[in-house]
């Protein structure tokens, strides 16, 4: 089953967030609890943890783009 | 923005932290991870910790470095402290820390409140310990015997900063008034574990920090975290440097030659980050 991730809301009044950093490739597998990809707030890096297991499909952005929140970063192929 | 050093790289779990802010929600109660933008949050929540903020999140004071809301407080809720206690119960927490708002507006600067929650919490959970991380209460020595009274196993009140910057961050609170909340606490009860910390990134000096515990170890202080300052907005004070790993390390070693008996520093210790282990690492002192 395809399953889309979304670019988390960090804090109440994020509206946007930059990808900074992809830490898996397409086709990697992914385990719950692993850190997918990187988010910089004001504050820290935020790795951000795959909730479920499966296949990273697809990347739909790329290192450096703005994504606006609850918008989808990936495709997760579960089982 | 200055490029984040590699050890402030935090994980984030969306689902921990959506869990335990719809307990937060139901139960009405503010998280002080929440509304300061704690970086810890992602690894507390995963691990079931939270550090609850009571008397609402709107402060009266506006200190420079705090990501807690400035203005005009609500009234209290009085179903707060119970609360408080349902969600410890419910968080099968071992050690709670109750902070707060800074609370001028109240005679008593919400000391009764802390009092009761801390009742509440001894008895819906009588085997959790308890953290108390005052405001300064404006040193009204009335409303910190109510807080005393109550018994928490450790009681924090943070110095934030060092004697010189105290007026750039900390505008409304004074740098005595804090060390003599720490002291008259210690005297009132010596069984009483106190706790305080400070930020480095500031601007400050060594010599300066080097003074700064002198100061508060004079206080009879026992526990002391030190942690890095992390500028919540542009709006806020400036971010002067990141402070390595190993400057955290000579800054514990620092103090516990001075003579503290537990310390807690590295880029991401907080006053209530793994204060369980810490209180456990203390627990010879009772």
């Amino acid at each position: 089953m395809e399953k889309k991730l979304t670019m988390p809301k960090l804090r109440p009044e994020m509206e946007k967030g930059v990808l900074c950093a992809w830490l898996k490739e397409e086709g990697d597998v992914v385990t719950t609890g692993e850190a997918l990809f990187e988010i910089e707030t004001d504050k820290v890096v935020n790795q951000i943890e795959a909730t479920e297991s499966g296949i990273l499909k697809k990347q739909l952005c790329e290192e450096g783009d703005t994504v606006d929140v609850e918008s989808p970063v990936a495709i997760l192929e579960t089982e | 923005m200055k490029k984040k050093p590699e050890w402030l790289k935090v994980r984030y779990n969306q689902e921990a932290v959506a869990e335990v802010a719809e307990l937060m929600r139901d139960l009405k109660l503010n998280t002080v991870c929440k509304e300061a933008n704690c970086p810890n949050l992602g690894e507390c929540y995963r691990k079931h910790t939270s550090t609850f903020m009571i008397l609402g999140s709107i402060c009266t004071r506006n200190c420079r470095f705090c990501n807690v809301t400035t203005g005009h407080p609500l009234p209290l809720d009085p179903e707060e402290p119970m609360n408080v206690a349902k969600a410890t119960k419910k968080m099968g927490l071992r050690h709670v820390v109750l902070t707060c708002s800074t609370r001028d507006d109240l005679p008593d600067g919400g000391a009764e409140q802390f009092a009761k929650t801390v009742r509440a919490i001894r008895e819906v959970c009588p085997g959790t310990t308890v953290e108390t991380l005052i405001s300064d209460m404006k040193m009204n020595t009335e409303a910190l015997d109510a807080v005393i009274a109550a018994h928490p196993e450790v009681l924090n009140h943070n110095v934030e900063t060092v004697k010189e910057l105290q007026v750039d961050i900390r505008p409304q609170a004074r740098y005595e008034r804090s060390l003599d909340v720490l002291r008259y606490s210690k005297q009132k009860d010596p069984t009483l574990l106190t706790k305080t910390g400070f930020m480095v990134g500031l601007g400050e000096t060594e010599d300066q920090i080097s003074s700064l515990m002198d100061d508060i170890l004079d206080t009879g202080c026992d526990i002391l975290t030190i942690g890095q300052y992390l500028q919540p907005s542009p709006q806020h004070y400036p971010l002067a440097r990141y402070a390595t790993p190993e400057e955290f390390a000579n800054y514990k070693e620092m103090a516990l030659v001075k003579g503290f008996r537990h310390v807690a520093s590295a880029p991401l210790a907080r006053s209530s980050y793994k204060a369980w282990e810490v209180l456990e690492d203390v627990h010879d002192l009772y």
